[in-house]
């Protein structure tokens, strides 16, 4: 019996056909999708992209029925990590306007807005804050703190270029926005004034603020605590020992009432922190969650800016054993 | 573990009860090519027997097949009458040197000591019993002195003796060489050929992957010429032919020198007298 | 530094726990480490860690959950998985192992990366903080998760020890082990799930890319020193358990020094250490060997010239000769330096002027360096 072999030898060939179907097909939807991003269209809500949850809000207030708003960073996401999907750069490249944070808050989307400066109306709310008022980063010359948003007299003013990027897009508005602008700048006035009231109910020696990264440097400069945290300004940065250590030494010195867990970032990072103070014989509490750099849920509280910022005030002075006050 | 230092007499051959190996149609492919195609391979008991053939006849693939290391397309195997599965504490394996990375930290001792796994079963450490079967196993092969040496320090010829040593120290009925004398020095050579005169003294059988023509009379009782396929197999007397060396080697056999009387003395084996050839060119 | 002071930064409960989590991880990826390494399977622990993310972000999914029980068994899961594709790759075709590795290793991280970037598109402010699970931060270790640690090391490595001539025999000579009746496919399929459970207890301490360091550094710097198995294992354990602590004592040392990175410092550092000094196969001592050959090389070749030389006279000791001439017949060195020697060994007499003898010590060397030259150790070709 002679050895015929029984099988016919398999090539790559069907295999490298479909491969090479495949790509073209894919190819070929690419380019359509990329046919009509000039066109603007006039007829219906101006199109707005904002980044984060915060800039959409002022948006969705500012603009109101003229606008439809879509976040990309929705709650619990952190901007300093977020990358843009495909799907976000679309939604970018079609938007009639594009607002974002600035001062690099959505460090890894810096390339993507930068192009999309160059043939889309974009702007960053950061440029409406003067410089002065900015926080410097220690170490990073010509860097500054982007969490501008929790001192609320700063995000007042960074409202301001929400209403100038509407009208210079929709000149037909621009009336319309005004008002909503100086109607929300008015509620921004009353929120900081609320804020100061019920944070000087916080007794002096607890007025520490200790929570994961370094996120609420202008809402200490602004209503008076100290803030303490393990991470440097961005949550990328990576806390050491060291860090863990003179935190919590610092922390039971100090006998501060309690640490705080950030909505955006794991918890584990302040349950360590609790559990070396403990160990230091000092009963720290977990505050409870604050909303560090992004809104809570669409149908919680803190939905909006407004509603962030009250939460986030309530649970802080509430756990530094400030006066539990009616809302 | 206690062994007889004799076998009752091995059964007379051919007779194809009490095979030592019994092959029957073992067929192997690799990637549609074959490499050992309807191969059948009697052997019985109590005798040494040379696989030869080309490069890429399929000797290697024999021994693993027959021991179960590559599958096989097709083909039974049975070891003194049963398969494989059942008759493995009958079967022992030399394989080739380059098979293991000799960088390996352990010692030969160690080494030789893995051929007692198999009695000790699951999760029990080798004690002194084994300690001492592995270092007399090494005394058989005259490497006792290197006991401790790491493997990769031994030479060529050493690290052949100490596959060997783990192969004796199982004590099988039964133990497939691959090549074994491969590239090694001439002490290695007149050890290893002591050792299967003793093995065959007691009656077991070695089946051996042989490279080098020329000894194959001197060695071995039997021979089986491969090449794919089994061309012939049988005693050396009767298979050894030039026939079956041109079949074998297909034609790649450059020239035949004969030095003495072809036709064979009887029982001469080992008599170079009655030796056929001088060179094989393959 | 005084006790009291050494008692008071041990005291420290961060401290403590870090470096006994550090430690943990350090010895448990170490011994398992030897293994891969000898099977040449180092780098599966990288392809296991980045294989892991999707199991992660699937338990997230299904369940909500963002308890590291769950995450750790999602890991070691997907861990796993990988890793049998890696084999079963090799095993299946003729791609080779490094290729498999890189492949199973980019698709599954890339599904894993796909499922985050859909995570963090939902509604949902509990999902934070999933990518930093697996890039890990040691200085946040609870002292729950180093129990967890423990106990999956622990395992591990009890596991190892009970089949431990099994996977020696395994990853020495799989084919013989086969022969032995092991079941070898099954032994495989084990001692990779057991790197799986090494890799994913670090993992949510110490992160994707430094757990791959762990399980490669100890295991290479422990290969240095030994030359058995057991010993290996144990050094390795203890080059782990080393790095981790020694990387958390200088990330609590100065501050801003992570120290996940710190513990892979203090490893590369062993492994550096381990690859020049170590005694038989460190670079210096290689270097020291090869330096002192060649100058008892030298030395000889002087010997054998002198000897040359005096074989050309009646009686050889007394013949004089000048240092010059040796210097001709010198292949290059000092020839000076090697006559003091000689002079010093007694096998070479200074007869003043520059001029040398040989001695009758030196002649009988210079015979048995000849002799045994003459019949040499290499294996004759067979005929």
């Amino acid at each position: 019996m002679t050895p015929t072999a029984t099988r016919k030898p398999r090539r790559g060939g069907a295999a490298a056909d479909l491969l090479l179907a495949v790509s073209l097909a894919a190819l070929a939807v690419g380019a359509t999708g990329c046919g009509d991003a000039g066109e603007r269209r006039r007829d219906g809500p101006l199109s707005v992209v904002a980044t984060t949850g915060m800039v959409a809000d002022a948006a969705a207030r500012i603009g109101a029925g003229r606008v439809r708003v879509v976040g990309l960073m929705g709650p619990g996401v952190d901007p300093h990590l977020y990358k843009a999907s495909e799907g976000d750069v679309r939604r970018l490249q079609e938007a009639d306007l594009v607002l974002y944070n600035g001062l690099h808050l959505e460090a890894r989307m810096g390339e993507v807005l930068g192009h999309l400066g160059a043939d889309r109306p974009t702007r960053d709310v950061a440029s409406a804050v003067a410089t002065d008022d900015l926080r410097a980063v220690p170490g990073f010359s010509g860097a500054h703190d982007p969490h501008i948003w929790f001192d609320v007299r700063l995000w007042r003013d960074a409202v301001v270029a929400v209403g100038e990027a509407l009208a210079a897009v929709d000149p037909d508005g621009a009336a319309e926005y005004r008002r909503h602008l100086d109607a929300y700048r008015a509620e921004l006035d009353s929120l900081d004034a609320w804020v100061r009231r019920r944070t000087a109910t916080v007794p002096e020696p607890a007025r520490v603020l200790a929570t994961a990264h370094d996120a609420f440097g202008y809402f200490g400069r602004a209503y008076g605590f100290e803030i303490r945290a393990l991470q440097g300004i961005s949550t990328a940065t990576e806390a050491g020992t060291r860090d863990v250590q003179d935190l919590a030494a610092f922390l039971a010195d100090r006998r501060v009432p309690a640490v705080f867990v950030e909505s955006s970032v794991p918890p584990r990072t302040v349950e360590a922190l609790q559990a070396a103070v403990c160990a230091r014989g000092h009963e720290v509490r977990i505050g409870g969650s604050l909303y560090s750099d992004a809104l809570g849920d669409p149908d919680g509280p803190a939905a909006t800016y407004v509603g962030m910022v009250r939460a986030n005030v309530m649970t802080i002075v509430e756990a530094l054993g400030g006066a539990k006050e009616a809302p | 573990m206690t062994h007889p230092d004799t076998r009752p007499a091995p059964a007379a051959p051919h007779t194809g009860a009490g095979l030592a190996v019994a092959v029957h149609d073992l067929t192997v492919a690799y990637r549609d090519k074959p490499v050992l195609w309807d191969v059948d391979l009697e052997v019985p008991p109590g005798l040494l027997l040379a696989v030869v053939g080309p490069n890429g006849a399929g000797k290697s693939t024999l021994l693993k097949a027959i021991l179960g290391l590559v599958p096989a397309a097709a083909g039974q195997v049975l070891i003194h009458g049963e398969p494989l599965a059942r008759a493995r504490d009958r079967v022992g394996y030399v394989p080739q040197r380059g098979s293991v990375d000799w960088d390996f930290p352990t010692s030969a001792l160690d080494v030789v000591t893995m051929g007692t796994y198999r009695r000790l079963g699951w999760v029990r450490r080798p004690g002194r019993r084994e300690r001492e079967a592995a270092l007399s196993a090494l005394e058989r092969v005259g490497m006792a002195a290197l006991a401790d040496r790491q493997i990769s320090q031994l030479s060529g010829g050493q690290q052949q003796r100490v596959f060997l040593a783990r192969a004796l120290v199982q004590d099988t009925d039964v133990t497939f060489m691959d090549e074994p004398f491969q590239g090694v020095d001439a002490v290695t050579e007149r050890a290893i050929v002591d050792l299967l005169k003793d093995l065959r003294a007691r009656g077991r059988t070695v089946v051996v992957v042989h490279h080098d023509l020329q000894t194959v009379p001197d060695y071995f009782d039997w021979v089986t010429l491969l090449n794919v396929r089994r061309i012939a197999s049988g005693p050396v007397a009767e298979v050894f032919t030039e026939e079956n060396l041109r079949l074998a080697y297909g034609g790649r056999v450059g020239f035949l020198e004969r030095k003495a009387d072809p036709t064979p003395a009887p029982g001469g084996r080992d008599d170079p007298a009655t030796s056929h050839f001088g060179r094989i060119r393959p | 530094m005084s006790w009291d002071a050494v008692a008071a930064f041990w005291s420290d409960y961060t401290l403590r726990t870090v470096a006994a989590g550090a430690a943990v991880i350090g010895a448990t990826a170490g011994v398992l480490g030897v293994f891969a390494q000898l099977r040449r399977q180092s780098l599966l622990g990288d392809a296991v860690s980045h294989a892991a993310l999707p199991g992660i972000a699937l338990v997230f999914l299904l369940t909500g959950s963002k308890e590291p029980a769950a995450l750790v068994a999602g890991a070691a899961a997907t861990g796993w998985l990988g890793a049998l594709c890696v084999t079963g790759i090799v095993r299946s075709s003729r791609v080779p192992a490094d290729s498999a590795l890189g492949l199973v290793l980019s698709v599954f991280f890339g599904a894993g990366l796909m499922l985050l970037t859909w995570i963090q598109r939902r509604p949902d402010a509990s999902q934070a903080g999933l990518d930093r699970f697996l890039f890990g931060q040691a200085a946040t270790l609870l002292t729950a998760d180093v129990a967890t640690m423990a106990a999956l090391g622990g395992g591990a490595v009890l596991v190892l020890v009970l089949l431990w001539k099994e996977f020696k025999l395994l990853s020495f000579d799989p084919a013989y082990a086969a022969l032995l009746g092991l079941p070898v496919r099954r032994l495989d399929i084990l001692l990779t799930g057991l790197l799986v459970a090494a890799v994913v207890a670090g993992l949510q301490a110490v992160g994707v890319v430094l757990m791959s360091a762990m399980l490669v550094a100890p295991a290479a710097a422990a290969r240095q020193w030994t030359d058995r198995l057991a010993p290996m294992a144990a050094l390795a354990a203890l080059f782990g358990a080393a790095a981790g602590v020694g990387g958390a004592v200088a990330s609590s040392l100065t501050a801003r020094t992570p120290t996940g990175p710190a513990i892979v410092l203090a490893a590369t550092a062993i492994v550096l250490v381990s690859l020049v000094l170590a005694p038989r196969r460190g670079l210096l001592a290689g270097a020291w060997r090869r330096w002192r050959r060649r100058r008892d090389l030298r030395l000889h070749a002087v010997l054998l010239d002198l000897h040359a030389l005096a074989g050309q006279h009646g009686d050889p000791t007394a013949a004089p000769h000048a240092a010059a001439v040796l210097r001709a017949m010198a292949a290059g060195g000092s020839v000076r330096r090697s006559l003091r020697e000689l002079a010093g060994r007694g096998w070479a007499a200074d007869a003043g002027g520059d001029l040398w003898t040989i001695t009758a010590d030196g002649r009988g060397e210079a015979e048995r360096f000849l002799a045994a030259r003459a019949v040499d150790g290499r294996p004759e070709a067979s005929p």
